[in-house]
């Protein structure tokens, strides 16, 4: 297993290699020159040109060892990200950003695995019956509403109307008085898609020879569900939320706006829609290496849970 | 199914998650811990880029360093027109004969509020030399401040001292100590200004301007690029928190010298209760907090739980607030909450590209644009019927407004006229016209609605054209190279002078600066650089109107409308009089105590 786990970190190297090509060919290349928007209103000629020489815009894209891509590779693997637009360290950002984002994602992603994982073996287990008609059509219900209503109703009826919990960040709420809510809303809004999912998942596996057994054989429904059914469909479930873990990091952009939460999807919209490129480089390499660690640690779980998964 | 409910793990599992976050987020807030003090509490619409005066133009981060750094020279907060007076100045410049040489007395007692970049911490005494500083320190190209432009080619020898920074390897290698002719403080409190030529809105413009409020330059050379965080200036109020894109709270400067509140106004200033408070002391609030709310529903439901005290009224809960008579509903009313209407010095525009191959040399294709559109509607669709059509771009709230604009009829609505203008423009092209592009910037709701609205009317008269959604960044870009063919845009004053507007269209202004247009009229050129060097007189509003014409008459845009802002403000908010160039307000407010205290109960009867 240690050379397998070896030989995949060494794969991240090509990996990472492109996801820094791709973030700076996208934002240089393609996104253009920002030095007109930084210079502001008005400006001169020379102070545009200043402003090129100060963040190394006049130098030459690839073929040079001071070229602007290879600054760029160097700031990444020294994770020295350098100052954003707003002149604050990047790093100090990302620092600050990340408890709050991890405050609400963390409990929106425990809360809508454990119940949707939960009553998932139960409408698989009750199947084809009017309880199992009735999540299938919540769920689609769920799924077709946008997320932007869950929020609007969610903050205007249980923080505004019956004011059970606050409408927006403020400093001196602690941070479970103002994730509370928009973590609520978090779970509420990704029950449809993950309860069907799941759903699916345990029909599967409910259909298998193994269940009918152990039911003939006279075990009880927590036994066979708890112990065997659930045990079987991890591959599926591993799969798809160990690789949501690394999204943690990211936040999430709307709850965070409309709740005002700083947090880490807040700091990558403002530096998306300022063209922050600097930020917005840093948070994506984070994200590339947070994703490639994940999928391993993935793969690995498989070796765990499914003894048919061998790491070779 | 049975059998598996009396699993009841589950469903406790799920009870118990609801009772946590119930629990956790219970809201047993925020501003009852802060009954004792007077806090103003504001939103900002966007998040703060910094703190540095020498380098912002941002209308947010102004409004918040406005109340921290102080100008030489401020607009007095009641009389109406906007009048210039003292601030930091002891009094106004003495003005040399030959109108080049300013000499400016400063205020003595004035410090610096207390913090670590001083000698044992404590603030020292402003001088002259620190307004010399302030100015170098923006015509230093290492620094990069977007407010040279407001200096370039204006005082002597500071031109010169910008060529000389550009020597110096960094910011910090710059010796400020290096004289500057026309930049001199001629003792510790008299600043003295040489100009190069006749420079009438120096003080309205560049003295009352927080790009020249002295910050502290122990704290510049201390802080270094940390400084946007670290304002220390002379101001009322000094940073206590800021939490980086959500919040920024100030306190009281204990340092700061008091101003008495403005005891003279307009006539209906004492009646509406704006001279209560004449001859007492400022600041009155303890601490001034602003969260940064970028959506509008939250804000607005904060306003409406009394945790803001003032809000605009967003476009969505427009028919909750004002009825269609243009006055507060009774909900409002209810709730004892104001409405304050005032014109904003602002206009907004579809600009045409004079340099683009089509557009530049049909001028009537560009007529036929502007009366296609029909700028009732429009305003009736997205402002609610509250903005008032722009006849010209000169905006109504200015001295120089003709009265008489909308009898020349530029923006009327008129499709068939526009119609007989595309034959004559089509001739001119010598062939069928193209489709033509027009960039929006913005791709949200609102965005893409103007973008529909505009392309709806241009092409009912017989164009066509592609709406061209872009953010902001790219449609700068795309304006600044001069490459979008018809752009939608505005602008809003920042002095009561329409020379802001006028400059718009000054050809050595094009892209990259303020002619976005590339408007090019030898005639207008020769006037504004002949107005430029006037003081105010009614020659030089004669000219302004005249000026004004020349453009209206070669159609560089379609202008569109002038913004009316409604805006609501809880009773308890005192001396919120509207001001158009409104920096540095917060030492003026005042909370009544009580009636906010009231609001707390009135609000649990509503409920």
């Amino acid at each position: 297993m240690t050379a397998y786990i070896i030989r995949r970190l060494l794969y991240t190297i090509p990996i990472v290699f492109g996801v820094l090509m791709l973030t700076f060919v996208l934002f240089t290349l393609v996104g253009g020159d920002i030095s007109l928007e930084i210079a502001g209103k008005g400006a001169t000629q020379e102070t545009i040109d200043e402003i090129r020489e100060e963040y190394g815009f006049n130098k030459p894209l690839f073929l040079a060892w001071d070229s602007q891509f290879i600054n760029h590779f160097k700031s990444a693997l020294t994770f020295d990200f350098g100052r954003a637009r707003d002149r604050e360290p990047i790093i100090g950002k990302i620092k600050r950003g990340v408890g709050p984002s991890l405050a609400l994602t963390v409990p929106m992603f425990f809360g809508v695995v454990i119940i949707s994982v939960s009553l998932a073996l139960v409408v698989a287990f009750v199947h084809g019956s009017i309880w199992d008609i009735s999540a299938v059509f919540i769920c689609v219900a769920g799924m077709s509403i946008p997320y932007l209503s869950f929020i609007l109703f969610g903050q205007y009826f249980l923080a505004y109307k019956w004011g059970v919990f606050p409408v927006f960040f403020s400093p001196d709420l602690t941070m479970a008085q103002y994730v509370a809510l928009p973590a609520l809303i978090g779970i509420v809004a990704g029950l449809g898609g993950n309860l069907r999912f799941y759903r699916t998942v345990m029909l599967d596996e409910m259909r298998s020879d193994y269940v009918r057994t152990a039911f003939a054989k006279g075990l009880d429904t927590k036994r066979v569900l708890f112990k065997h059914v659930l045990k079987n469909a991890m591959i599926p479930i591993i799969t798809r939320v160990v690789l949501a873990i690394p999204f943690l990091f990211l936040g999430s952009l709307l709850l965070e706006r409309f709740f005002g939460i700083p947090g880490l999807g807040y700091l990558m919209i403002g530096a998306i829609s300022s063209r922050d490129y600097f930020v917005i480089n840093a948070m994506t390499y984070i994200s590339a290496i947070l994703f490639v660690v994940f999928n391993l640690i993935t793969d690995i779980c498989y070796s765990l849970v499914d003894p048919r998964v061998s790491l070779e | 199914m049975m059998s598996i409910l009396k699993h009841k793990p589950i469903l406790l599992l799920v009870g118990l998650i609801a009772a946590t976050f119930v629990l956790a987020g219970c809201d047993s807030s925020s501003s009852d811990k802060d009954s004792d003090e007077m806090v103003l509490r504001h939103a900002l619409f966007t998040k703060l880029k910094g703190l540095d005066p020498g380098n912002m133009r941002d209308v947010y981060s102004v409004t918040v360093a406005s109340q921290i750094c102080e100008t030489l020279y401020q607009y007095h907060f009641l009389k109406r027109p906007y009048e210039i007076v003292p601030l930091l100045a002891e009094q106004m410049p003495q003005i040399s004969d030959d109108f080049l040489t300013y000499v400016i007395k400063i205020k003595k007692g004035v410090y610096f509020q207390d913090d670590k970049c001083f000698p044992g911490g404590r603030g020292r005494e402003l001088k002259a030399e620190d307004f010399v500083f302030a100015v170098k320190r923006i015509a230093n190209i290492k620094y990069l401040s977007q407010n040279w432009s407001m200096f370039d080619g204006k005082i002597v020898g500071l031109d010169e001292f910008r060529e000389y920074t550009k020597g110096c390897e960094s910011e910090d290698d710059v010796d400020y100590a290096r004289e500057v002719e026309g930049l001199t403080a001629s003792d510790e409190h008299t600043l003295v200004i040489k100009l190069k030529k006749t420079w009438p809105q120096l003080v309205g413009t560049a003295l009352a301007d927080i790009a020249t409020a002295p910050i502290a330059k122990e704290a510049v050379f201390s802080y270094g690029k940390d400084i946007v965080s670290h304002p220390v200036g002379t101001g009322p109020f000094v940073l206590k928190v800021w939490h980086r894109g959500s919040y920024v709270e100030l306190v009281r400067n204990p340092k700061f010298r008091g101003e008495p509140y403005p005891g003279e106004g307009e006539a209906s200033d004492a009646e509406a209760g704006y001279l209560d408070d004449a001859g007492k002391i400022m600041p009155f609030a303890d601490r001034v907090v602003w969260t940064v709310i970028e959506e509008y529903q939250p804000a607005w439901l904060l306003f409406l739980q009394g945790k803001l005290d003032n809000s605009p009224i967003p476009k969505d809960n427009y028919n909750e607030a004002i009825t269609e008579t243009r006055e507060l509903t009774p909900v409002m009313k209810q709730r004892n909450i104001r409405l304050k209407k005032f014109l904003d010095p602002s206009t907004f525009w579809l600009g045409f590209n004079m340099q683009d191959p089509v557009l530049g040399s049909n001028k009537p294709l560009r007529r036929a644009i502007s009366y296609a559109i029909d700028r009732d509607k429009f305003i009736e669709i997205f402002f609610n019927g509250r903005h008032l059509v722009a006849h010209g771009f000169i905006a109504p709230l200015m001295d120089s407004y003709d009265p008489n604009i909308k009898e020349k009829g530029y923006a009327r609505y008129d499709p068939e006229k526009a119609r007989e203008l595309l034959k004559e423009a089509e001739q001119i092209h010598g062939r069928a016209l193209p489709e033509l592009k027009m960039a929006i910037p913005g791709t949200d709701s609102f965005s893409r609605q103007l973008g529909q609205f505009l392309k709806r009317y241009v092409t009912a008269v017989g164009l066509d054209v592609e709406v061209e959604y872009m953010d902001w960044p790219t449609y700068m870009e795309k304006v600044n190279t001069r490459s979008a063919q018809m752009f939608s845009s505005g602008v809003r004053a920042s002095i009561p002078d329409a020379e802001d507007f006028l400059g718009m269209f000054y050809s050595k202004y094009w892209a990259p600066g303020s002619n976005r247009f590339n408007y090019l009229n030898p005639e207008f050129d020769r006037l504004y650089e002949k107005i430029e060097v006037m003081f105010d007189s009614p020659e030089r509003k004669e000219l302004y109107r005249k000026m004004e014409l020349l453009v209206l008459e070669d159609c560089p845009a379609a202008f569109l409308n002038h913004r009316v802002v409604f805006a609501l403000h809880h009773d308890w908010y005192k001396n919120y009089k509207p001001h158009a160039f409104a920096y540095g307000m917060s030492k003026y407010r005042r909370i009544d105590m009580k009636k906010r205290a009231e609001y707390k109960k009135l609000l649990k009867t509503i409920k």
